[in-house]
């Protein structure tokens, strides 16, 4: 394809990458290239400024709650800007503590606050005590079917917008209300991670397109061979989570 | 006492029936009697405990091997780390009064079990090999495991054995406030690394700036320094000097020693320098160091090698840094090999598979002496996705769920090819595979002696 190289913004990945958020990477860009398009990740750092308007799309790990407070100071300078984007359409994944920063707090179990990014209207607090909310995990979507994976979070997000899904199998956001993520314009926001997309293809591909038509690229992405992908959801889901067998379809 | 009649007739039986009896009979004597690791302890003099993400088990059995030189021990073998393991291990050396045998234990601790243990023991010297990403669905996050060891020192008076080269021993060294010594590589011989890794602690625990590295050694483990505060790498007590197939040891004013590794790779190394230093600060001399060494045989799954009809050379693999160094090692091997990669996601292996995202299995594609990958175990299908979005040619993957099946397709294969094989599995596979290969080399050799014998 003779356009402009897309260009993905990784965010702090020395900071955020707790739950192998390589692999999402990797997973939007080898499905990029493999319908021959050129992909470049810029990877952001706490030494450099983001330049939010020159990214197609933006990806938001998870970390310890230490670099999480870090991150938070970092991006406290940029916040407008990146609010400013992701009301312009910018796409934007945010996963595990990412996903905590895209509200107004993330409350730890000292008290503390740690400070997010308000771009959502959303808090996450973990009360001392509370166990945190381990295991594998399986929510049907509206745009992806039924995307799984594991989740490892002691937080409990509550907020009124739409959910990314509903949860068949594991905790969610809060582990009572059935509602897993956030769709928010162009945000995706998850606690799942495994990572999130290699085994959730539809949904990386429905990220791509957003991606694209935000670039002003058109394509709508032909299919894969997605074979290796679905025996390794069926092949999971059949082990972990018997029960999710018939949403897959 | 009922316990341990029950603890040692359990073992007992196990043993009878040839299974392995390193964790149950534990299990079953603590249903018993909760407080028998207490009443053991009550018994011992001095407890070294090992502890850490990666070197665990193999620097446990080298300090075992040097101070059993000169005195009976305790020690827990097989990586069984829980308290189920450690009790199962004093089991083993008790008579059926509850008597041990023994006044010192070298006990290999998971990190999470350490706090509960720590104040049942009269523990002595703690190593800490290094604190890496292992396994993070146990134990939260890695802050929570350096909580762990920090809250499990502070019930101890026990003096610290650090890797000064790891930030977080350095770290914990600096918040335990007592008598601390470190171990660490020479700095020349720490190097300027392309390849982009996990560092799981490049930011300072004290003050939150990224360390900077003037070198490294592997993972994490360098030359660093805190360009805000006063957070620095430490000038090690025990310095190791590193050349293939030998460390040098040199400690002030004492002679060096010039060790001879008796397992291969750097990672090794470290654990060598880890057992060695820990020795010379319970007072042991030159000679009982190289004899341990030289008594060692690696435990199972680490570097072993079975001749089953085509070389195979099986390695544990639980976490991307050791993962790391076990892929270095298949691809520094210039021989054409088939690969066999075994994933479970029991809880003794963790549940959550995302760290095979972390591992660097680009290194497997770059290798054009990598045959064929074939991916086994209860995960096999997120293995072998992982290989495809490695860049791995999908031809020259396949999935056998089952291990055994897998090993005997991919020995078969690579000796019709006169070609070599590596199988890299998680915990729970290891056992099983070592047992299977085992045999297998059992009956290769009955064969050819009862072909030997029938044309005599």
């Amino acid at each position: 394809m003779s356009h402009r190289p897309l260009r993905i913004g990784h965010l702090f990945p020395d900071l955020l990458n707790l739950y192998a958020d390589r692999g999402n990477i990797l997973t939007l860009t080898q499905r990029l290239q493999w319908r021959g398009h050129d992909v470049i990740v810029d990877e952001i750092t706490h030494a450099d400024t983001p330049r939010f308007g020159a990214y197609d799309l933006v990806l938001l790990g998870g970390g310890s709650d230490r670099e999480q407070m870090l991150v938070a100071g970092y991006l406290a300078n940029h916040r407008t800007e990146l609010r400013h984007a992701v009301e312009d359409g910018l796409p934007l994944l945010a996963i595990c503590g990412g996903y905590q920063l895209l509200g107004a707090y993330y409350q730890v179990p000292s008290g503390e606050k740690i400070p997010g990014l308000e771009l959502i209207d959303m808090v996450t607090n973990y009360s001392a005590g509370q166990p945190r909310l381990i295991g594998n995990v399986a929510i049907l979507t509206e745009e992806a079917g039924v995307v799984m994976g594991f989740e490892n979070h002691g937080g409990r997000t509550i907020h009124q917008g739409s959910p990314l899904g509903k949860v068949i199998h594991g905790h969610g956001n809060d582990g009572v209300s059935g509602l897993e993520g956030i769709r928010y314009r162009n945000v995706w926001g998850t606690y799942i991670h495994g990572p999130l997309l290699p085994k959730n293809p539809r949904l990386a591909d429905a990220i791509l397109r957003t991606m694209l038509q935000y670039a002003g690229i058109d394509d709508t992405l032909d299919p894969l061979d997605d074979r290796m992908e679905e025996e390794a959801r069926r092949s999971f889901v059949k082990l972990r989570m018997p029960e999710v067998e018939a949403a897959l379809g | 006492m009922l316990a341990i009649w029950v603890g040692k007739l359990v073992a007992w039986l196990l043993r009878l029936r040839g299974h392995d009896a390193t964790s149950f009979p534990g299990k079953i004597a603590l249903r018993f009697s909760p407080n028998l690791l207490r009443r053991f302890g009550r018994q011992l003099e001095r407890v070294i405990i090992v502890t850490g993400t990666n070197g665990k088990t193999t620097t446990t059995s080298l300090l075992a091997a040097m101070i059993s030189q000169q005195e009976n021990i305790i020690t827990n073998h097989k990586g069984a780390n829980l308290i189920q393991g450690i009790v199962s291990a004093c089991l083993r050396e008790s008579s059926w009064t509850g008597r041990i045998r023994a006044k010192t234990a070298v006990l290999e601790v998971d990190e999470a079990t350490f706090p509960l243990i720590a104040d049942s023991l009269p523990i002595v010297v703690i190593v800490v090999t290094n604190v890496f990403r292992d396994q993070l669905d146990r134990y939260g996050e890695l802050d929570t495991t350096v909580e762990k060891l920090f809250s499990a020192i502070r019930k101890t008076q026990a003096c610290l054995v650090l890797n000064g080269d790891d930030p977080l021993c350095r770290h914990l060294g600096l918040r335990a406030s007592r008598k601390t010594f470190y171990y660490g590589m020479d700095r020349a011989t720490a190097k300027v690394s392309a390849r982009k890794q996990m560092r799981d602690g490049q930011f300072c625990l004290q003050c939150g700036h990224e360390l900077s590295y003037e070198g490294f050694w592997y993972g994490q483990l360098g030359l660093y320094r805190c360009p805000a505060c006063d957070f620095v790498r430490p000038h090690p007590e025990f310095l190791g000097t590193y050349r293939g197939h030998t460390l040098t040891l040199a400690e002030d004013l004492v002679p060096e020693l010039e060790l001879t590794l008796p397992v291969q790779g750097l990672y090794n190394a470290y654990n060598v320098l880890a057992a060695a230093s820990a020795a010379r600060v319970l007072g042991l001399w030159a000679d009982p160091i190289h004899a341990g060494l030289a008594s060692y045989s690696p435990p199972a799954g680490r570097m072993q090698s079975f001749d089953v009809g085509a070389p195979v050379t099986l390695n544990l693999i639980k976490n991307p840094t050791g993962c790391d160094s076990v892929i270095e090692t298949v691809t520094s091997d210039p021989r054409r090999k088939w690969v066999v990669i075994g994933i479970n996601d029991l809880a003794a292996d963790g549940r959550d598979v995302s760290w095979l995202w972390d591992a660097d299995f680009e290194q497997l594609a770059e290798d054009e002496h990598v045959e064929r990958i074939i991916t086994s175990g209860l995960r096999a299908h997120d293995m072998a996705l992982r290989l495809k979005y490695a860049g791995i040619d999908t031809n020259k993957i396949g999935v056998i769920e089952q291990m055994d099946d897998a090993m005997d397709k991919a020995v078969a294969e690579a000796a019709a090819a006169q070609a070599a094989v590596y199988v890299l599995s998680t915990y729970t596979l290891l056992h099983p595979a070592v047992h299977t290969l085992s045999e297998k080399v059992r009956n290769d050799e009955s064969q050819t002696l009862a072909y030997r014998t029938s044309v005599s």
